[in-house]
């Protein structure tokens, strides 16, 4: 524990504390109480992120090569696809975004990490949690609702370790020294309560007592839209609001801009699950607010859109010379792109088309990995050496990595987009058959996109071995200094 | 369909309501009364307003960039007093 740590009681009700009236922490001060549980998270989320890699690299060979691998059971399609999901959604993608939250709380608030203990107990049982989901999902265990395939008797692992995170979030914000609440922290807040609260609500309906019928689709969907919506966009969208004007050291573009984008998002975003359910057997008046709140969503897209790009303007020539202003910048453009992209696919006339192909796929994976975990790539970038007083060993790796992924997701979404439309108007039309052996098909229309995803997905992996490497050689250079001075100062008593 | 009722009001109707009953907290704080100074609040004088604080490993830190528009009228942030 920190030595400068309260007590847990005093935590409970600070206001009378006198910790609140000391001044504003320095901000290497606070880096370093962050190093401990950073470096266990981090190293957590960038092994999951390889495995995760590994099992959408086998789904998606199997898609145009089903013979591959296919006489081993814990590598059918049904299971690989699920365990990359949940590997990366919960182990890489989570984990990073605590970490990432973390050093934020603790800068934005101006106080050093306060009771590390909690986030490494938390952090333990976290990475055990999704351990155990994610073999029991290869295993063929999955509940078999999607993004919630973690059978049961591991979720509540998750959820305390998930409790201690919020807890601690609560107790860091409650100590801040800083009088001023910046627009990110809003947004980490936001997360943090959030999260517990769309998930215990689906595990409640889902799987403890499960609703019947087309309801649970209902649930699935609200529960599968939120996560993405109200736990990795905010903590992106704290990350980018808070990196980029940092990195350029120029205050955001227009912060009035800022706040309302907060506050559309938090009262609009949590309807837009039902659009998923165009054309399904469900009230039409649920989809249709859905949809309707689907388009409100152009407000906060447009004022974080305008926020992020005008910063930048006037300033793109840093790009050449700041590794985590490129993450941002190409995550920050992400956001925009796809979230255009998404209220469009929510109309009932582009999602007659678009649903129930590849083009959804694509839309989640621009989401998910072109904004979200470029944004956590450009995080750790900033946090690692500046927690570990070392510098990134290697500007060439990063190089690689930055290339290999942003060519390799582009590859992906793109044409997957176009892919998965041309696929959704052959399946509209009656003429065109699903299989055949002569004439062209679905299937067969639909073969070379498949085929350019698996070569994406190599690149990827490529970039994530690069990001891997240079985090092991970073953690080593810092274990090496840390030994040299130890030999310095004991040479220097001898 | 009346557990959808339930989803509707857990979902729909209680989570913007605690949305705007944590707007009316930040109201009542103030926090939407100096909101250019919000931005700033991020900068210190460890990392000012003007200096990058990012680079390739290898290359020179905390340069300045190279002015393309007029330089911010707000030079340096104002500290709360310690």
């Amino acid at each position: 524990m920190n030595a400068a740590s309260p007590s847990i009681l005093a935590a409970l009700s600070p206001s009378d504390n006198e910790e609140l009236a000391q001044r504003r922490a320095v901000l290497a001060e606070i880096d370093a109480s962050c190093r401990g549980p950073l470096l266990f998270l981090f190293s957590g989320s960038i092994i999951w992120l390889l495995v995760g890699t590994v099992f959408a690299l086998l789904a998606s060979l199997k898609l145009h090569n089903p013979e591959y691998l296919a006489n081993y059971s814990w590598l059918t399609f049904g299971r690989v696809r699920p365990a990359h999901l949940n590997a990366v959604i919960y182990g890489f993608a989570s984990e990073a975004a605590i970490g990432v939250t973390l050093w934020l709380m603790c800068r934005l608030c101006r106080t050093p990490l306060l009771f590390g203990w909690i986030i490494n107990a938390a952090g333990v049982f976290w990475n055990l949690g999704v351990t155990i989901g994610v073999v029991a999902i290869l295993a063929g265990d999955s509940t078999g609702i999607e993004w919630l395939e973690i059978p049961p008797y591991a979720t509540p692992i998750l959820f305390v370790s998930y409790a201690l995170i919020a807890v601690w979030g609560v107790i860091t914000f409650r100590f801040r020294r800083e009088k001023h609440l910046y627009v990110s922290q809003w947004y980490l807040l936001a997360a943090l309560f959030w999260f517990p609260w769309i998930y215990s609500a689906a595990q409640i309906l889902l799987v403890l007592d499960p609703v019947r019928g087309t309801v649970q689709a209902a649930v699935n969907w609200w529960f599968a839209h939120n996560v993405l919506g109200l736990w990795f966009t905010p903590i992106g969208l704290a990350s980018i609001y808070y990196f980029i004007p940092k990195v350029l050291g120029k205050p955001v573009y227009n912060y009035s801009l800022s706040v309302l984008g907060f506050w559309s998002l938090a009262l609009f975003y949590n309807w837009n699950g039902m659009h998923h359910l165009v054309g399904g057997p469900m009230p039409a008046w649920l989809i249709t607010v859905s949809i309707v709140a689907s388009v409100m969503m152009t407000i906060p897209v447009i004022t974080v859109g305008i926020n992020h790009h005008l910063t930048m303007w006037g300033s793109f020539r840093e790009l050449k010379t700041s590794p985590v202003l490129r993450f941002m910048v190409f995550g920050g453009m992400s956001y925009t792109l796809t979230s255009l992209h998404g209220i469009a696919l929510a109309l009932r006339s582009v999602s007659e088309v678009t649903h129930f192909t590849h083009s959804t796929i694509a839309h989640s994976h621009q989401g998910m990995y072109a904004f979200f975990t470029m944004v956590m790539f450009g995080a750790i970038y900033y946090i690692m050496p500046r927690v570990l007083q070392v510098d990134w060993p290697s500007a060439r790796l990063i190089r690689v990595h930055f290339w290999a992924v942003a060519i390799g997701i582009l590859l992906y979404v793109f044409p997957l987009i176009v892919g998965g439309t041309l696929e959704g108007m052959a399946m509209t039309n009656p003429d065109v058959p699903f299989v055949d052996a002569v004439k062209p098909s679905v299937v067969s229309l639909t073969l070379p996109y498949l085929k350019t995803r698996s070569y994406s997905g190599m690149l990827i992996f490529l970039g994530h071995l690069a990001f891997a490497i240079s985090f092991g050689w970073i953690v080593l250079r810092w274990a090496q200094a840390g030994r040299l001075a130890r030999l310095k100062t004991s040479l220097a008593r001898v | 369909m009346s557990v959808l009722w339930i989803l509707f009001v857990c979902s729909l109707v209680v989570l913007p309501g605690i949305a705007l009953l944590a707007f009316r907290w930040a109201m009542r704080q103030g926090e939407f009364r100096h909101l250019e100074k919000t931005a700033l609040s991020i900068f210190d004088d460890d990392e000012p307003v003007g200096q990058t604080t990012d680079c390739f490993p290898g290359g020179q830190r905390g340069k300045k960039p190279a002015p393309t528009r007029p330089p911010n009228p707000i030079s340096r942030p104002r500290l709360p007093e310690a």
